[in-house]
């Protein structure tokens, strides 16, 4: 692998210059999606300029945990698994593996390091009721073609002997594994300049406003920096993608919802696979810096932008409460700090991709497990706008009028 | 959940006499402490395992923090020691006690009182065994009784300057040479201070006593010479100083070095604001009271209700005033909580007040004349490290400088800050660099955001299996 990419040599002057006057490709939002799709759409050819209101990598695709989720978690299940609830999991594995695919090459695609590693991720079950739970999705994984395990008793307790013993299951995915969120978008936006992209930061999309027929370009965005008009515009706006397409009286089934993470002081490095529950939100995984990152779905508080989201102590002490019950010796392990990010998903659980019926030229790129599948999301939309006319390159149910 | 009128964080100066009188005016009040004994950092009471036979021979700070703290006793105030405090939300503070648990308490008002920490200042050496701040070497003496080494050379500004090295020899220690970074104090200097002696006698006094202590030694503290490296292999065996300009700029040629096994850092102190911005108080900049201040009324009311602050924690301004405005705040509390009469508190804070105003044009003369210059953060060469937490020397950090004026984000490419001591060391440092890159002004480079825990604590201190998250199914959402 080539050495460590360095996003400081992002070049400063050149987000600082001037917006273009015009542009094929607007992007707003500078996160993983925006980064990423400014890359594919360059790549292709398209004149692209991305606009992003502060510095790249600053909300969820920089505050998130960085984990690929493969196998079916906690978050994605209803109450009753009902044939049509299994069509949709399975959907959504498919997808996932794709994801999968796109992961295996990205640090070739990108010649960067970008922290890369498959090291297999643990989903464990305390109670019999939840070792069931992980049996069906066991049997929808290996139906959608996602290799994972189901393990109980000695097996389980040989094959991971730093989990609490008396657990009642444990689900493993060898595919499982995690990149660092810190510096896979700033490496996508670095290629895309070296491919003409143009990446503006500091710069607030204000208002969007639609052009007639008579202007040669669909779109005008007022911005911080001065207007800016474009052919196409996409809004990769994440958890502000609402807002933004309510201008255009686009609705969106969304949501938005503060996430806590902890971290903790470096210990001895052993634990190499992300650790998840199937019944109580939990994410555990120990870093390449030894440290554990501790989540999986604690709420913190909202605050307006641009304040960051505080955390409730609570939080921190029922989320390291459930990783110390699962993983014991994390116990003499210090917390060093808690931080929050705004997480947005959709209440169907699918992205929200392509381009508007109801708007032509308008795009939205938007999906909640947005670390996992945002670079596939994005490279699916970069070929459809390619080729416009492919229209079932994206999925129906994904469409950005529903 | 236990809850109280007030409850005080930090058992030093400010701390014990703002318990001490608020309990003498009937509040119910707690003081939250996480070292073992009262006294803070001036007033540090011996450790463990020592007994005091005669406390004249600990001196005069030592006498005056006894009877602060016996007034303490003496009043109805509950004291929690070996308690830490983590956070402050909804009215509660969240604390770890001295047997391992985790706890809540309510209060009606709270006053924050943390204290400083030593400035911490980085040049080639600052982290080889054998460098410590002038703090540390302070309560090594204090607290266990040992001296840090056989030849102690002493870097440093301000008044205290004088004051540890002075304090250090008393205990016998052989203190090698002391460099003070301010020019030799000169007419006009010294007119200004002269001019606000009214009232501080003592201080000038405690001065006095230092300088004539290190005359008698013949210890001679060199003026306008600032720290340039700490030099050894595996600890420190020479340190190099040169002469500076008026910013603090050493001045190249004329570099010293002279053998020593210790270096004393001393170039003042920072507040500990953790608990104010976790809160979200306003917050100032002044370096002349260590940098990042919370901003607070003639009270020491900061901007959110019921929260106040006092003593070197809101802005560095020394033990008496800490101690005065500790007051002051404990009479406002008072009187918000019905407990005095606005008669009363004018009248009650009025003389104290008169003595604040005494002590603080003191201290600002003393500021001025001893002024942090912006060469202290200039003194790193390329492989210097900055942030020793994760050991990152300044030459991975200058491309990323170079490249963002957000310490958020020189922070998400470097891990500098990430570490056990969360940026308290090299945050100040990276800011200036930042500053100096990209022509902006120190104060207003934002730090990270505060986050809980204020103090490191272990996982298992807190993990509370009773909180329980809700299940969470999507059809639920
Ligand atoms: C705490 C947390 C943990 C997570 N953990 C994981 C995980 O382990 N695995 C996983 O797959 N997913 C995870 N996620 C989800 C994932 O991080 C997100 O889905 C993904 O990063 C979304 O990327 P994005 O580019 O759409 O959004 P963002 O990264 O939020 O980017 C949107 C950008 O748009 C900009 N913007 C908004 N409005 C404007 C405007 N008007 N003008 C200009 N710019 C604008 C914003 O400033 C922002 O930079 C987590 C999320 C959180 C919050
Ligand atoms: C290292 C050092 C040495 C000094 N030496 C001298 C000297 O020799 N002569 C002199 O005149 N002045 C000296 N000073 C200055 C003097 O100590 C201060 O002016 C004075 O102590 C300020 O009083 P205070 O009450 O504001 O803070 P402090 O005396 O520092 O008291 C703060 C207290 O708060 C506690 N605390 C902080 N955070 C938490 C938390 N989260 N949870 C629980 N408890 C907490 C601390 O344990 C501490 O006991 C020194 C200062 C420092 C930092």
């Amino acid at each position: 692998m080539t050495s460590s990419f360095l996003p400081g040599y992002l070049d400063r002057k050149e987000n600082l210059a001037d917006l273009p006057k015009v542009t094929d490709v607007a992007i707003i939002g500078g996160g993983l999606l925006g980064t990423a799709l400014a890359y594919y759409l360059s790549k292709f050819g398209i004149e692209v300029t991305l606009l992003e209101r502060s510095d790249l990598n600053r909300e969820a695709s920089g505050t998130n945990a960085g984990s690929f989720h493969f196998q079916i978690a906690l978050h994605q299940l209803t109450k009753n698994l009902t044939e049509s609830e299994e069509k949709r999991l399975s959907d959504e594995v498919k997808l996932q593996l794709d994801a999968a695919i796109l992961w295996d090459t990205l640090e070739k695609e990108l010649d960067a390091d970008l922290g890369v590693h498959f090291t297999g991720g643990f989903m464990v079950a305390e109670t019999e009721e939840e070792l069931k739970v992980l049996r069906d999705k066991q049997s929808i994984e290996n139906k959608a073609g996602l290799e994972t395990h189901v393990l109980t008793g000695d097996e389980m307790r040989s094959f991971a002997p730093y989990l609490a013993p008396d657990l009642s299951g444990i689900a493993y995915c060898p595919r499982e594994g995690h990149a660092n969120p810190l510096l896979v978008g700033p490496t996508y936006a670095f290629r895309a300049m070296e491919l003409g992209a143009k990446i503006r930061t500091n710069c607030e999309v204000l208002k969007i406003e639609p052009l007639d027929n008579a202007s040669p370009y669909r779109f005008k965005l007022k911005t911080s920096r001065g207007d800016i008009s474009c052919n196409r515009l996409v809004n990769a706006g994440g958890a502000w993608t609402a807002e933004l397409s309510a201008q255009l009286g686009i609705k969106h089934p969304m949501g938005l919802s503060g996430l806590h993470v902890n971290v903790t002081e470096p210990h001895e490095f052993f634990l190499k696979s992300m650790v998840q529950h199937i019944g109580r939100r939990l994410t555990l995984k120990q870093t390449p810096n030894n440290t554990f990152i501790i989540g999986g779905g604690w709420p913190s508080r909202t605050e307006n932008y641009p304040r960051r989201y505080s955390n409730y102590w609570a939080s921190a002490a029922g989320n390291v409460a459930v990783a110390v019950r699962v993983l014991p010796i994390l116990k003499d392990v210090r917390l060093l700090r808690v931080w929050s990010g705004v997480w947005a998903y959709t209440k169907d659980f699918k992205p929200i991709l392509g381009e508007s019926e109801k708007v032509p030229g308008y795009h939205v790129a938007m999906v909640p497990t947005g670390f996992t599948l945002g670079p596939m999301v994005a490279r699916t939309l970069a070929e459809y706008m390619h080729s416009p006319a492919n229209k079932n390159i994206i999925p129906k149910e994904f469409s950005v009028d529903r | 959940m236990q809850e109280f009128d007030l409850v005080v964080i930090g058992g030093g100066p400010a701390g014990i006499a703002a318990a001490t009188a608020a309990s003498n005016h009937n509040l119910n009040v707690l003081l939250i402490d996480e070292r073992s004994t009262l006294g803070g950092q001036i007033y540090k009471r011996v450790g463990p395992g020592f007994e005091v036979k005669d406390s004249i021979k600990l001196g005069a700070d030592y006498l005056r923090g006894e009877i602060l703290i016996k007034s303490l006793s003496k009043s109805n105030a509950e004291i929690m020691l070996e308690t830490t405090v983590l956070s402050v939300e909804d009215s509660q503070v969240i604390v770890v006690t001295a047997d391992n648990k985790y706890d809540s308490i309510k209060y009606k008002k709270l006053l924050i009182t943390p204290g400083a920490y030593d400035r911490p200042v980085v040049f080639p050496g600052w982290t080889l065994p054998g460098v410590i701040t002038a703090g540390a070497a302070q309560s090594l003496v204090k607290t266990q009784r040992v001296l840090p080494g056989s030849r102690i050379f002493f870097a440093g500004s301000g008044p205290l300057a004088l004051a540890f090295p002075a304090q250090l020899s008393k205990m016998g220690a052989n203190i090698v040479g002391i460099i003070e970074a301010a020019p030799r104090p000169g007419f006009v200097k010294i007119f200004r201070i002269a001019r606000s002696l009214r009232g501080n006698l003592d201080l000038i006094r405690d001065a006095f006593f230092y300088q004539f202590h290190l005359v008698k030694s013949r210890i001679r503290i060199q003026y306008g010479r600032i720290i340039v490296s700490a030099n050894g292999t595996d600890r420190l065996e020479s340190i190099t100083y040169a002469r500076v300009d008026k910013n603090w700029r050493p001045i190249s040629g004329t570099e010293k070095t002279v053998p020593a096994d210790t270096l004393c850092i001393g170039y003042g102190f920072f507040p500990s604001v953790e608990l104010f911005k976790i809160l979200n108080c306003e917050m100032s900049y002044d370096e002349s009271r260590g940098g990042t201040v919370v901003q607070l009324d003639e009270w020491g009311s900061t901007s959110l209700p019921n929260v106040f602050g006092a003593g070197d924690g809101t802005g560095v301004s020394g033990s008496y005033v800490a101690i005065l405005n500790g007051q002051i705040a404990a009479l406002r509390i008072a009187y918000e909580l019905d407990k005095i009469s606005e008669k009363t508190l004018f009248n009650l804070s009025k003389s104290i007040r008169k003595e604040v105003n005494l002590r603080k044009k003191f201290q600002k003369a003393i500021n001025h004349a001893y002024a942090v210059k912006s060469g202290i953060y200039q003194l790193a060469s390329s492989e210097t490290i900055i942030c020793r937490c994760e050991s990152i020397p300044l030459k991975d950090l200058l491309p990323i400088i170079e490249s963002t004026s957000d310490f958020s984000v020189v922070k998400a490419y470097s891990r500098c800050g990430m570490g056990l001591c969360q940026g308290r060391n090299c945050q100040r440092q990276v800011s200036a660099l930042i500053a100096a890159k990209h022509g902006l002004d120190l104060g207003k480079i934002p730090g990270t955001t505060p986050r809980f825990p204020a103090k490191p604590v272990l996982l298992g201190q807190i993990a509370d299996s009773s909180i329980r998250d809700e299940k969470y199914f999507i059809d639920e959402q």
